[in-house]
């Protein structure tokens, strides 16, 4: 009697399983029903990085949003996202799980270099699509690869168009730079250098810091000593504040420049004490308290489906990487495939939301190469410098001088 | 420039002294180096930070009451995690240690978040005092006073006080110390709440220079850490100069020699330390007979 019940719902079971399959499997695509879209992303919501994982939660604010406005071809995105806490062999789990058991269609955004490289080529192998990885490395968009679609500048671009504008605008000529030494760091020295070249200069000094580095004071006073009256930054928000904090107390008193990564001006200012003001720095985005009107709708959307998120770079920069993305959907119509998405994206032309224009094509994956550039005044407010500025340095020499290692 | 080097030397090394003090004191009634160091420091900064932004209270009155969290935060990690080991090897001891590192760096992280975060001490680190072309911030200065003071301090309480040499009777032999009437648990759980305010003290000065975070005390940890190998964990005052030496070698070596591998030299001179005089650089020298 028992085990007749058991069978009976076993079969139960099982029919309303193929029944399920059947209905998703209709049109043979994972991720895709003719109510939903599955779209995932990582990012990291503890541990040393989890800073950023509010992109993660950006995206979400941002997904609700579309969904309300009616979702996307009659579709709604159903969005999930899990924490990797930025080791590289726990976004390989995360991913891993949301491809095979939730069944993601394309993943938006990912924190970080070492996480993304740790699941690109499973991402490549299974043929899911990738949009808007949340690192400036060239390894995602250089070679192009079929799945991947970049909107971040790279870390080469932010640091040559801070050079053209320290030397085309500020007029300095004694250009010095302080790097962590990484992915991050080294892309921003070759960059610059590379800038520098072209304007027939060269460093008077460079300092480089192990990331946990907490006494700045031999590098400051190099720095100093090199009599450099600009100085690039390319480090994390703790290393940039001792950093500053340790020049003030030397009585060294250079422009200071620094890329994307630290443009969350409210969290710097407050971290130096206000030693931030008068930096300036690349944005990839518009910046959070801009009068962009889409700027203005999404700080809307994201009062009233996070109402206790912070409004800061890193949260509004979840809206940005998703952008790209709901356009490709959009363009890919009723009947959505990897193939037809793909195809779709690659129709991208001068695509402008709240960050740089964004072109793709068959052969190009780099979306933009484009940043703009602000000075802080105070606590919270910033002043435009200048318009989007794209790099030209030649990518593949500037690849090529990063495995030389130089 | 190579005397703001001494300076700037001197002024990391107190930092390091600091905390490599914090770990002797534990160590020698122990026997573990006690690596959950930096995490109880870290944690009784957030205190001080708590008070200070959430309670509004005055700074003096904060940095009271987080002596006292600190204190309390020794004895009951000591009470609550040490003391259960039971017949512990010092390899026990040290994953104990390992252990309460962890769970404080998590406790910190859940409750205070993953932001960086400003300490507002009223002493600068940017104002400066001038001598002859060196400058040396005012919390530089007082960080190097507060070193030499609390190591004035500690001398005397394990010379003259009661609880002190009550202390070093402990370390140097537990159960004749228990049979002449010392209660060696109390003992203990004192002693790990001076070595917590020691660190308390090296955290609160230390987090206006860098940021207030889980992390705060990584770096200064393994620097304090390898300051007391050099110096002897045995040793209070060769940990003290432990700390001096490396900030100093540091600095040095950083500016000359190479910028890349400044904070790997820390370990180099651990190795070669450990290779000619393993008891420390100014510790005697012992070798246990079986």
């Amino acid at each position: 009697m028992k085990h007749s019940r058991w069978l009976l719902a076993g079969i139960f079971l099982a029919v309303v399983a193929v029944a399920l399959g059947v209905g998703c499997g209709k049109k043979g695509q994972r991720g895709v029903t003719d109510t939903e879209i599955v779209i995932g992303q990582w990012g990291p919501q503890t541990g040393p990085a989890a800073l950023w994982g509010a992109v993660a939660r950006g995206t979400d604010a941002y997904f609700k949003m579309i969904n309300e406005e009616g979702g996307i071809n009659g579709r709604k995105i159903r969005y999930i996202y899990r924490d990797d806490a930025y080791q590289p062999a726990k976004t390989k789990a995360v991913v891993k799980e949301m491809v095979e058991n939730e069944g993601v269609f394309a993943f938006v955004g990912g924190v970080g270099t070492a996480p993304g490289m740790a699941v690109k080529d499973y991402l490549i192998q299974n043929q899911v699509p990738w949009v808007g990885p949340a690192s400036g490395s060239s390894h995602w968009a250089y070679p192009p690869n079929k799945y991947i679609f970049s909107v971040y500048p790279l870390y080469f671009d932010e640091a040559a168009v801070l050079v053209d504008y320290a030397v085309n605008t500020l007029k300095k000529t004694k250009i010095a730079m302080i790097y962590q030494n990484d992915d991050y760091g080294k892309g921003g020295l070759v960059g610059a250098k590379m800038a520098l070249e072209k304007h027939g200069l060269d460093f008077v000094a460079t300092a480089t810091t192990q990331i946990m580095d907490t006494d700045l004071s031999s590098h400051i006073l190099k720095l100093k000593e090199a009599g450099a009256e600009v100085v690039i930054m390319y480090l994390l928000p703790k290393q940039a504040a001792i950093s500053l904090g340790t020049a003030a107390k030397l009585g060294f008193k250079p422009q200071w420049m620094t890329t994307s990564t630290l443009s969350d001006m409210g969290l710097m200012h407050n971290i130096t004490k206000g030693l931030w003001e008068g930096v300036i720095f690349a944005n990839f985005a518009e910046m959070p308290d801009s009068d962009h009107p889409l700027m203005k709708k999404y700080r809307e959307a994201a009062k009233k489906y996070a109402p206790d998120e912070r409004w800061g770079v890193f949260f509004a920069a979840g809206f940005l990487f998703a952008e790209p993305m709901v356009e490709g959907l959009k363009r890919a119509g009723k009947d959505l495939t990897v193939e037809s998405f793909i195809e779709a994206m690659e129709s991208i032309k001068d695509f402008k939301g709240i960050g740089p224009t964004i072109t793709f094509g068959p052969n190009q994956r780099q979306g933009t190469r484009s940043v703009f550039l602000s000075q802080c005044v105070s606590a919270t407010e910033a002043k435009q410098l200048t318009d989007w500025m794209t790099s030209d340095i030649d990518v593949e020499e500037a690849i090529r001088r990063m495995k030389e290692g130089e | 420039m190579f005397g703001q080097l001494i300076i700037n030397g001197l002024a990391v090394g107190s930092l390091y002294a600091l905390v490599a003090l914090a770990m002797v004191i534990i160590y020698k009634a122990s026997e573990v180096p006690n690596f959950a160091q930096g995490e109880m420091a870290m944690v009784s900064t957030y205190f001080a930070y708590m008070l200070l932004i959430s309670n509004q209270v005055s700074w003096h009155v904060a940095l009271l009451g987080t002596l006292v969290f600190a204190f309390a935060l020794g004895m009951v990690l000591e009470f609550l995690f040490v003391r259960r080991a039971k017949d512990p090897t010092v390899l026990d001891l040290i994953i104990v240690t390992l252990g309460m590192q962890l769970v404080l760096h998590g406790l910190a992280g859940w409750k205070w978040g993953p932001d960086q975060k400003d300490f507002p001490l009223p002493i600068s680190d940017t104002d400066v005092v001038q001598v002859g072309g060196l400058v040396i911030s005012y919390l530089n200065l007082t960080t190097m006073i507060a070193a030499l003071l609390l190591m004035g301090l500690l001398y005397a309480f394990f010379q003259y006080t009661k609880i002190g040499v009550a202390m070093k009777a402990t370390q140097q032999n537990w159960m004749a110390a228990r049979i002449n009437g010392i209660r060696t648990n109390h003992i203990l759980g004192i002693t790990w709440g001076i070595s917590s305010v020691i660190g308390a003290i090296a955290g609160v000065l230390f987090a206006p220079t860098s940021t207030l975070d889980p992390h705060l005390m990584w770096d200064p940890l393994i620097k304090g850490f390898a300051a007391a190998v050099m110096g002897g964990m045995n040793s209070l005052v060769g940990a003290a100069l432990g700390g001096y030496l490396l900030g100093f070698i540091e600095n040095l070596f950083g500016l000359y020699i190479s910028l890349e591998f400044k904070s790997i030299v820390a370990f180099l001179a651990i190795v070669l330390v450990l290779w000619f005089r393993p008891s420390g650089l100014f510790s005697k020298h012992y070798e246990r007979r079986v």
